[in-house]
Parts: C-alpha cells; sequence; structure tokens
C-alpha cells in the first residue's frame, strides 16, 4: 500500500493552519451524535478524552489502573518544553522545530515536528489555567532550565514531579467531563482488540479486569493513547503495565507499526541488582556535570572502589573523547557502559554496572555545593542502594526508558485503519529515532489537546458511518477470539510462570536488540524468540480463573504479544541497514563510533504490515523529505 | 436554612460545632477556676464569690441554659461522630500501630469524653443540685471533701479532664481553621498548659480542702 | 553484599469482596535485603504459581513512589515502617531475620476488598469529580505568564498537589476519613488565582461528596500526616476547613 501522510501543502510555517482551515467540522449541535472510545487515560488519553467531552463528544474512556491518574505519565520527572522564549534568549519555534529533528537525527516527519513546537506555547498556557504548579521565579513568573539538546532554557517543571502534575491537570479536566456525564471512565479495562467494520475502527473489546467479563464497545472513532512497549526488555523505567497488547492488536487488524526498532537508552538509571529484581530507576543525566565515569583497569576487580588506586582506575569515557568527556550523549555514554562491562570490566555484583564518581567534584566544590545541586537524587540513591554516595561512588547503568516507535499515523494522527487514531508514545510520530529529553510529555499533550479534537472532527464530517451494534458479526468473531487466546492461556498449564519467559525475553532482547546492535546477532535472537515463543505455548503456567482478579492472565496475555512483537522489532533492525539515533548497528559507525546514517537509501520510515500468523511482515516505507533542514551528521568533537 | 443544617451537618461542619462548644467548655473552665481559686483566701472569699455569682440572678441562669445547651450539642455531635467512625471502618486492622501522630488524648476522646459527662452529672448533684439552706456553699465542699473517696474521684476526673483538653484545645484551632506554621507550636504548647492548669488547679482543691484547709 | 533474611508474611487473603477473608501465613526464605517489599511478594508469588495455587492479588504499576497504585498495611502501618516511603519503595534490609510481618489491605469502608490485597478506590476519583478541577475548557487560556503567582503559594500548592492519591491517609486514620486527601486538593487549587473563581462552590462539592461515601469524620488525630508517603501536611486540612466555612457562611453557594 502507498503510505500518504497527507501532509498539507504550502510553507512548514503555515501548514497547521491551513490544514485547520480545510478540515471540515462537526457542527456543535452535531458533535454529541458521535461517540468517540479514547484507550489509555496517560497525558495523550487524558487530554484527549477532556478535549473531546468539552467539545460536545460523547466519549468512553478506558484505562487499566484502577484511576485514569496512574497512567505511567505520572512518572515522567524532568519537565515539558515550549518555545515561550520566557528566558530572552533566542528560542523560537523554528529552533525547537530544529533541535527535535536533529536530536530525532533526521528520521521524523517535518510537517508533524514543526505543529508540535507550534502547539508547544498553547500547552503551557492550558496547563497553567488548570492549574499545574509549575516552578516560579521570585517576581511570580514561570521558570525554566536547560535539558539535554539543546542550548536555550525552555523546560518548565514542577520539581521532580512534572509528569504527575501535568497528568494531575489532564486527569482533573477529564473528571470534570466524567461529572458532567459527557465521558464515561472505564477503570481496570484492559482494551485486547480492536473491531474494524467495512475498513472503519468502530469499537473495541476489553477484559474487565476484576470480573474477568469480556465487554464489547462501540464507537464512531477509536483512539488509542496506550504508551509505550519498553517493558518488551522486562526491566525498564516504564510502570509495571505498559504494555504492546493494545497497538499490537491494532496492528493484528490491519494498522501499520512503524519503526519498532526505535528504542530510547538511559544511561543514568540505578543497576539491576539481582535476578528477582522487577523495575528499574531513572537517575537524572544531570550527575554527568560533575560525575566522572570510571572502571576499574583489570577486568574482574572486585575490590571496593576506594581500595582501587588511581593509575588502576580507566576513566574511558574521559579518555575515549577527551573534548565531550562524560558528556557525551544519551546512546554514546550508554554503548560505552555496555562496552566495558561486556569486556568483564563491569562493577557491583553483577558486574553490569560502572562508576559515577563524585570525589573529584566533592574535594574541589566542596560536599555543600554538589549536596545543593544532587541532594535530593542522592538521596534517592541511598533509599535504594543503601550506599551513601558522598563516599562511595554511585554505580549506574543505562536502562531501557522510550520507544520512539509506535503505530504508524498520517499528519491526523489517523493509522493506517480509517477511524483508528494513535497518539502520545504509542505513535511513531515526532521523535525520529531519537527523543529529546522533556519532548514527550509536550508531544502526549499537543496531541490530545490540540491536533487531535480539530483532525479527528474531520474525519467524523466527512466519513459515512453506518449505525452499528455490537451484536455485529465483527464483535462477535472479535470475542470469540479473544474469549480463545484467554482460555488457551489458562489451558497450558505448563512448568514455568509467565514472569520467566518475560525475564528470558527481557534479556535476548537487551543482548541482541539493545544499546548496540549486529546482524548475526538479530538474526540469532530472532531464532532464539521463535523457540521461547513456541515454548511458551506449550509450557507456560497461568494460574486461576478468567472470571476473577488475576493479574498473572493479565500478564501472561501481555507477555504473549510481546513475545511476537519482539520477533517484529528485530526484523525491523535487520532491515535498517544504517545506524541512526538510539538504533546502533554496529557496521554502520563513524571512526568516533557515532551512528552514521545512511541517507541515501533509509531516509524513510518503516511501516510493517501485518500478514498473518507467524508469516513474515510486509515493509511499507514513507519516504521522508527535508525541505527545510539540511541533513548533518551529529558530532560531538 | 437549608444552608445552615447542610453546612452544620457536613463532616466539617460537626467538627466546627464540636470546636465551638468545645472552646466554649475550655473558656468556662477557665472562669470556674478562677472562681474556685478563691477558696485560698478562705471560706469567706469563696462564700461570697458564690454569694455574688447567685446575685446576677437571670444572667446566671442564661448562661447555664447555654452551658447545658453546649453539652447537648457537644454530646450529641460527639455520639454521632464516634458512631459514624465506628461505622466507617467495618472490618478492623488485626495489626494497629501509631505512626506517632495520636497521642493519649486524641485517641481517648470518646471516652473521656464519656467519663466527663458522668462525673459533671455527678458534681452537679453533688455541690450544684443540693439544699443549700443552713449551710453554705463553702461547708457542703469542705465535708465532701473529708470524704478520701470523693478526693480520688475529683483527682482522677481533673487527670481525664486535662487528657480530653489536651488533644480538645489545640484540635479546635485546627478545626477552625487556625493553624498556621508560625502559630501552631505555640498552640500546642498552650494546650498543654492549660490541661496541667486544669489538673493543677482544680486537682489540688479537694487535697487542700480535705487536709490541708 | 547482599544478605538475606527469612521471614514469616502473614497474608491477608480474601477471594472477593463479598467472600469471607484470612490471614494465611507464609514462610519467606532466603530473601535479598536489597528487594524492595513488592519484590518479595513477587518471589512469594512466584512460588506460590509453581505450587499450584493463587498468587497474591496486589495493586501495583510504577514502583517508583509516585503512582500511588501500591498500597498495604504492614504490622500496623500503611505503606510499612519507614517515614515518607511507598510500599513499592520500601526496601527489605529494613526488616530483620526472622521477623513475623502481617500483611493487611487499606481497611475502609469507602474502600471495599477486591481480591486479597487489593482494595477498589474509585471513592477518591468521585471526590475529585465533585470539583477538584479548574474549569477551563482547551484551548481558552490566556498567555500562562499573565498570572503572576507568587512563589510561595506555588511552593504550598506543589506541596499539596505532591499527593499521590494512594489512599494511606484514610487506611492510615483510625475514623478512616479522606480530610488529608480531600484537603490537599482544595489548598492546592485555592492557593492559586486561577482556582478563585470557584473555589466556594469546589469546597461545598467536594466535602458533601466525601461525606456521602462512607468515609469517617476527621477528628484531627494527625495518623494521615505521619504516614503519608508525600509527607502532606494537615496545614491543608486547616485550609480546606476555612475555605468551607466561607463557603458555607459566607457565600451563596447551598
Ligand atoms: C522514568 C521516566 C521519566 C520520564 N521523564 C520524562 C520527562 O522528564 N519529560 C518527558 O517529556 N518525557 C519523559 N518520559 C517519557 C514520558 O513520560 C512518556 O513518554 C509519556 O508519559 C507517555 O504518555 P502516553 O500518554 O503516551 O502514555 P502512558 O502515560 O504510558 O499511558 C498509557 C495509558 O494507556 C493505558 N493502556 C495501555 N494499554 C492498555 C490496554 N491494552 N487497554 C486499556 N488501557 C491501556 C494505560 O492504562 C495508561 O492509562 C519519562 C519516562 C519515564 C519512564
Ligand atoms: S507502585 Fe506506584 S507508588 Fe508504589
Amino acid at each position: 500500500m502507498q503510505l500518504d501522510a497527507k501532509i498539507p501543502g504550502g510553507p512548514l510555517a503555515q501548514k497547521w493552519d491551513r490544514h485547520r482551515f480545510e478540515l471540515k467540522l462537526v457542527n456543535p449541535a452535531n458533535k454529541r451524535k458521535f461517540e468517540i472510545i479514547v484507550v489509555g487515560t496517560g497525558l495523550a488519553g487524558g487530554s484527549a478524552s477532556a478535549s473531546l467531552a468539552e467539545l460536545g463528544y460523547n466519549v468512553k474512556t478506558f484505562c487499566i489502573q484502577d484511576s485514569p491518574r496512574r497512567a505511567h505519565s505520572i512518572a515522567a520527572q524532568g519537565g515539558i518544553n515550549a518555545a515561550k522564549n520566557y528566558t530572552n534568549e533566542g528560542d523560537s519555534i523554528w529552533r525547537l522545530f530544529y533541535d527535535t529533528v536533529k536530536g530525532g537525527d533526521f528520521r521524523s516527519r517535518e510537517a508533524n515536528v514543526y505543529r508540535l513546537a507550534q502547539v508547544s506555547n498553547n500547552i503551557i498556557d492550558q496547563c497553567v489555567a488548570q492549574g499545574v504548579p509549575f516552578a516560579r521565579d521570585y517576581g511570580g513568573l514561570l521558570a525554566n532550565r536547560s535539558f539535554g539538546g539543546s542550548q536555550v532554557q525552555r523546560t518548565f517543571y514542577a520539581r521532580g514531579q512534572t509528569g504527575q502534575q501535568l497528568l494531575l491537570g489532564a486527569y482533573s479536566a477529564l473528571m470534570r467531563q466524567v461529572g458532567t456525564g459527557k465521558v464515561k471512565m472505564f477503570p481496570r479495562r484492559e482494551m485486547l482488540d480492536v473491531v474494524a467494520i467495512n475498513g472503519k475502527a468502530r469499537g473495541i473489546v476489553a477484559r474487565n479486569l476484576i470480573t474477568g467479563e469480556i465487554e464489547t464497545h462501540t464507537g464512531d472513532a477509536v483512539v488509542l493513547c496506550t504508551g509505550g512497549y519498553g517493558n518488551v526488555y522486562f526491566l525498564s523505567t516504564n510502570a509495571m503495565a505498559s504494555n504492546v497488547t493494545a497497538a499490537f492488536r491494532a496492528y493484528k487488524k490491519g494498522a501499520y507499526f512503524a519503526n519498532p526498532c526505535f528504542t530510547q537508552i538511559h544511561p543514568t538509571c540505578i543497576p539491576v541488582h539481582g535476578d528477582y529484581q522487577s523495575k528499574l530507576t531513572l537517575m537524572s543525566e544531570s550527575l554527568r556535570n560533575d560525575g566522572r565515569v570510571w572502571v576499574p583497569k583489570n577486568t574482574g576487580d572486585k575490590r571496593r572502589p576506594q581500595r582501587i588506586p588511581e593509575p588502576e582506575r580507566d576513566y574511558y569515557l574521559e579518555n575515549k573523547y577527551p573534548s565531550f568527556g562524560n558528556l557525551v550523549p544519551r546512546d554514546v555514554a550508554s554503548r560505552n557502559a555496555k562496552e566495558q562491562c561486556d569486556m568483564d570490566k563491569g562493577v557491583g555484583e553483577t558486574g553490569l554496572a560502572v562508576y559515577l564518581d563524585f570525589e573529584d567534584a566533592i574535594k574541589r566544590d566542596g560536599k555543600e555545593v554538589i549536596e545543593k545541586k544532587y541532594g535530593n537524587l542522592f538521596q534517592m540513591y541511598e533509599k535504594i542502594t543503601a550506599e551513601n554516595p558522598y563516599e562511595t561512588p554511585m554505580m549506574i547503568y543505562p536502562a531501557i526508558h522510550y520507544t520512539m516507535g509506535g503505530l504508524w499515523v498520517d499528519y491526523n494522527l489517523m493509522s493506517t485503519i480509517d477511524g483508528l487514531f494513535v497518539l502520545g508514545e504509542a505513535n511513531f510520530s515526532d521523535h525520529g529515532a531519537n527523543r529529546l529529553g522533556a519532548s514527550a510529555l509536550m508531544q502526549g499533550l499537543a496531541d490530545g489537546y490540540f491536533v487531535l479534537p480539530y483532525t479527528i472532527g474531520g474525519y467524523l464530517a466527512g466519513t459515512p458511518l453506518e449505525e452499528i451494534t455490537t451484536g455485529h458479526s465483527a464483535f462477535k468473531e472479535s470475542v470469540t477470539s479473544v474469549n480463545d487466546s484467554v482460555e488457551k492461556l489458562l489451558s497450558i498449564n505448563g512448568k514455568r510462570t509467565v514472569d520467566d519467559f518475560h525475564k528470558q525475553l527481557g534479556h535476548i532482547m537487551w543482548d541482541y536488540c539493545g544499546m548496540a546492535r549486529n546482524d548475526e546477532g538479530l538474526k540469532k535472537a530472532k531464532g532464539m524468540i521463535q523457540q521461547l515463543r513456541a515454548e511458551f505455548q506449550e509450557n507456560v503456567l497461568v494460574p486461576g480463573s478468567k472470571k476473577d482478579f488475576n493479574q498473572s492472565l493479565e500478564r501472561a496475555g501481555r507477555v504473549a504479544d510481546f513475545l511476537e512483537f519482539g520477533e517484529l522489532m528485530i526484523i525491523d533492525a535487520l532491515s535498517r541497514q544504517e545506524s541512526c539515533g538510539g538504533h546502533f548497528n554496529e557496521a554502520y559507525q563513524t571512526a568516533e563510533n557515532e551512528a552514521l546514517r545512511d541517507d541515501e537509501n533509509f531516509c524513510h520510515v518503516s511501516a510493517w504490515e501485518f500478514t498473518g500468523k507467524d508469516k513474515e511482515p510486509v515493509l511499507n516505507k514513507e519516504e521522508l523529505k527535508f525541505d527545510n533542514v539540511e541533513l548533518t551528521q551529529r558530532s560531538y568533537k | 436554612m437549608n444552608w445552615l443544617v447542610n453546612t452544620l451537618g457536613s463532616s466539617i461542619g460537626k467538627k466546627l460545632l464540636m470546636a465551638i462548644t468545645g472552646l466554649g467548655f475550655c473558656s468556662f473552665l477557665a472562669g470556674h477556676l478562677a472562681g474556685n481559686l478563691t477558696i485560698y483566701w478562705g471560706k469567706d472569699a469563696f462564700n461570697s464569690y458564690a454569694a455574688h455569682l447567685h446575685s446576677l440572678g437571670p444572667i446566671i441562669t442564661m448562661a447555664e441554659l447555654g452551658l447545658l445547651f453546649f453539652a447537648l450539642v457537644h454530646i450529641l455531635t460527639g455520639t454521632t461522630l464516634f458512631y459514624q467512625n465506628f461505622k466507617a471502618r467495618p472490618v478492623r486492622y488485626s495489626m494497629n500501630k501509631s505512626a506517632g501522630g495520636r497521642t493519649i488524648g486524641s485517641r481517648t476522646m470518646p471516652y473521656t469524653g464519656f467519663f466527663l459527662l458522668i462525673f459533671i452529672v455527678f458534681h452537679l448533684i453533688n455541690f450544684h443540685f443540693i439544699d443549700k439552706t443552713g449551710t453554705t456553699i463553702y461547708q457542703i465542699v469542705h465535708s465532701a471533701f473529708e470524704n478520701i473517696g470523693y478526693v480520688v474521684i475529683y483527682v482522677i476526673a481533673m487527670i481525664i479532664a486535662a487528657i480530653h483538653v489536651s488533644h480538645g484545645l489545640w484540635s479546635a484551632f485546627q478545626t477552625i481553621g487556625a493553624n498556621h506554621v508560625k502559630y501552631m507550636p505555640f498552640i500546642k504548647v498552650v494546650s498543654y498548659v492549660f490541661s496541667l492548669i486544669i489538673v493543677i488547679g482544680f486537682g489540688f482543691l479537694p487535697v487542700y480542702l480535705g487536709y490541708i484547709a | 553484599m547482599t544478605k538475606t533474611i527469612n521471614l514469616t508474611l502473614k497474608v491477608w487473603r480474601q477471594k472477593g469482596q463479598k467472600k469471607k477473608g484470612r490471614l494465611e501465613t507464609y514462610k519467606a526464605v532466603d530473601i535479598s535485603t536489597d528487594m524492595s517489599f513488592l519484590e518479595m511478594i513477587d518471589v512469594i508469588n512466584e512460588q506460590l504459581t509453581l505450587e499450584g495455587k493463587e498468587p497474591i492479588a496486589f495493586d501495583h504499576d510504577c514502583r517508583e513512589g509516585i503512582c500511588g497504585m501500591c498500597g498495604a498495611v504492614v504490622n500496623g502501618r500503611p505503606h510499612g515502617p519507614e517515614k515518607g516511603t511507598t510500599l513499592c519503595q520500601l526496601h527489605m534490609r529494613h526488616f530483620s531475620n526472622n521477623d513475623t510481618i502481617v500483611i493487611e489491605p487499606w481497611r475502609s469502608r469507602a474502600f471495599p476488598v477486591i481480591k486479597d490485597l487489593a482494595v477498589e478506590r474509585s471513592a477518591l476519583d468521585r471526590m475529585i469529580q465533585a470539583g477538584g478541577f479548574i474549569s477551563v475548557n482547551t484551548g481558552g487560556a490566556q498567555d500562562a505568564n499573565a498570572i503572576p503567582v507568587s512563589q510561595e503559594a506555588a511552593e504550598l500548592a506543589m506541596d499539596a498537589a505532591a499527593c499521590i492519591g494512594c489512599g494511606a491517609c484514610v487506611a492510615a486514620c483510625p475514623n478512616a476519613s479522606a480530610m488529608l486527601f480531600l484537603s490537599a486538593k482544595v489548598s492546592q487549587l485555592a492557593l492559586f488565582p486561577q482556582g478563585k473563581p470557584e473555589a466556594a462552590k469546589r469546597a461545598i462539592s467536594m466535602v458533601r461528596e466525601m461525606d456521602m461515601l462512607g468515609f469517617g469524620n476527621c477528628t484531627n488525630e494527625t495518623e494521615c500526616e505521619a504516614e503519608c508517603p508525600k509527607e502532606i501536611s494537615i496545614t491543608n486540612i486547616a485550609r480546606l476547613n476555612r475555605e468551607f466555612y466561607k463557603a458555607g457562611f459566607f457565600s451563596a453557594e447551598k
């Protein structure tokens, strides 16, 4: 199929205005005749549900957690970008646009990113009006801080809890609409299928996680805001319930999956400390401003760090990148840590960690200065590890943190299934091969508050939609297949637990499709995943019943999808014979170990089409055109 | 007037009723104590204080009715709160531990309150609704406290009253919304000092009358 | 170095809302002191699963103390013995070898048990629906810097807004009252100029909703403040009281 991104014509800066003018409108009185299903209540889903209801649409909103306020977005710490230029440093929509495109290693769509930068300012206005307690200066105006990948301070923040506060803002708007009856809220539901009738998304099938009942819901359009799939690696900084299920089942129904191999790894996380570990915790990367990264020079050196004398320490980042030193970008820092550990120089009990040492900084600036800058981070570190980072070097290791890939959407955020819209981290749109800090929150809210409310109107106004009920055969078929897969999981009654499989999958993905990839490893991993999937089908043990609150069953369904999806990631990684952003194929690097793009052959979005169970998916390409920025090689010299 | 019922009938409204009536009792206690202190000036001082009070006539009756009304509100609201709060947790914890928020005072409010109610009835029967013809209030009080049992009951009651007030007083300020980072620590200290004054001020009287005077 | 400990767990098991529950005893052997409390339960659950038994149901999601999904009463203390810490952030190094740990769900009439340690907390959402918002439609906002807010007010509002809605305040309150939760939201919005126009309506309807949901009444026991994993202060409750009196006695709201 020829992918049409429906990018409006005209100069970049006027595309969105022009498009809004050209979009058909639904008359206010008619909006109440439409019913829209929104799956997910993170920044994207929460803001979309509230805004659609405000416009007059009837909305049904679903989420897995017991309350919409608990979506994974709540965990974001750092901040949200906007091109307000309140700091008078020369920021502009254009600069935010440019930084984001470049940060994404030129694998995103210009028009989308420009629109994102345009609406970024409205987001801040909206959030302040809602009562989001952003940090402020003494004069009472909003404060900004700087973040990676930009030279201006454009990040708005609420202490270390920006995601929480933004989500609570969207949640309060959503709750207001629930109160007015415009939104019907369905918490503790897991969407297990999209129902398409005559090629258009017309409803979903969801499992009530308390009663186990399989429910059907009709709608005139379906909006997926179901977040990222980082948990395919088992250990990640994502919340435990983050999954690919909703997106993957939509993929199986005909939505293309774009760039699944684009994943982001964050270099400064608290390392894994045992195989019982369930989750990784992020430490702000600002720590690398003062900390020095090192490992012992000799392999297998198990002495306490203080016992290792200076000449026996390898400050590998400083040695390898004399100009940037410890401040190389996220992906470079991450890959180097892995390399050291692969050489058996890793520290800590598992050997999967490197030191981040503040000794010199404390000597230079004094403990007080360091405490003032990083006190709360040091405290959090101590809470988790019981080590005092003022005395013993911190141990850090990279962890999966964000997924740039997602369901393919056009400029209207509509997938390849008509009427199925995808917002937030679940879509692939704005971050290319690498996301800059503080941009995911911006994108989720841009999609939900300021893009979808217009574009969905254009779809609804311009599309004839027949009356349907849940009695339609498509719903029945979908329910049957969902039921079958639930029953299948419970009936296998094997010998290994769901988590056991998930951990093994995570290891495969991390080892072969993680920070650095090569064709040989990827091919091997593909076989391993197929094998693991086959074993899962025969040997997984899911206790309990389907008519119950059964958390093992929930996880089993998600892991089953990860087992299929992991292979898709590998297929995508194998097909992209270049390095870019988060996708680093060892065969393609510059002399300085930087990702080496191949703009001639791979300046496209890879959108994968499902062709059947156990069949190879088909690759569809959306060529990326850069009319406004020049493609350059990232360099950190 | 629906709005008034709604406001006062809400959980915060009920608390407000408890706080205002409670503060009323605290000021009554302060006045009562001040009057009682005349005992230390001897029986004439005390008797004339009593006579002076009685000479106020309708004012004192009004005050008594006011106190009675406060008591009714305090008791009824308190009982409602106790009942509702009991019902709010139908299944109890099998293990309960405080994080340090509760005090003896707060923990025992309903029970100390109930005890005080009984005590007040007892107290009124002894000294208020008693036939005072041919005797003086000083004599009544003095002869009552020659009985060691009375002394013990009164001292215990005052300790309990102090426990009740130790939570009640600062809590009333919190309830009326007067919790400020700068003043709350001071209010808490005042609550404890006031409770101590009650124990010592009222509690020492029976001992003084029974054994020293 | 990793230390391991052995524990006896007494865990509340209850098959469903209408079913009777009871404490069951489990042995937790070789528990690494680096584990979080929830990881310890994960380990027990893996064992139970392999033994053909049903694992313990418990809510959790972010596991970094921000989503408010986790929570259980551990030895009589919501979220366990550490101050300012959610259950997911509580580490096993705070327990000793051979300890007995009693684990119960939040208990309140407003939070019925769904299964084992998982409870139904939609009552918290209901209170927010009643007025925990500023009525501003998307698109209508003025420039963010058009409304200056003093740093003090912004900080106080942020202190209140840090609430994660876990319900520990209700679980800790001897009266199962939700005042700390409610007051945190009312305070946050009352401290902002943007929140003022609806302040009276908000205070009245949120308190009324709370009263209908079956929570107990606040009697200033202050256990909520002592147990709150985000250390939210009861000065917020005093502020809520003031807002409520203002609304009840001096505004036209009914
Ligand atoms: C530790 C951490 C820190 C971060 N810090 C920042 C930062 O500082 N700045 C920044 O910009 N970004 C940050 N990010 C990234 C950002 O938080 C996320 O990308 C963003 O919040 C995703 O929002 P979302 O609305 O797309 O999805 P989510 O918030 O993940 O929400 C997904 C929703 O979908 C629901 N759902 C999922 N599957 C189903 C299903 N099958 N059925 C029903 N419902 C379903 C869930 O219940 C949930 O409500 C951070 C991420 C992490 C992990
Ligand atoms: S799991 Fe999110 S707060 Fe504990």
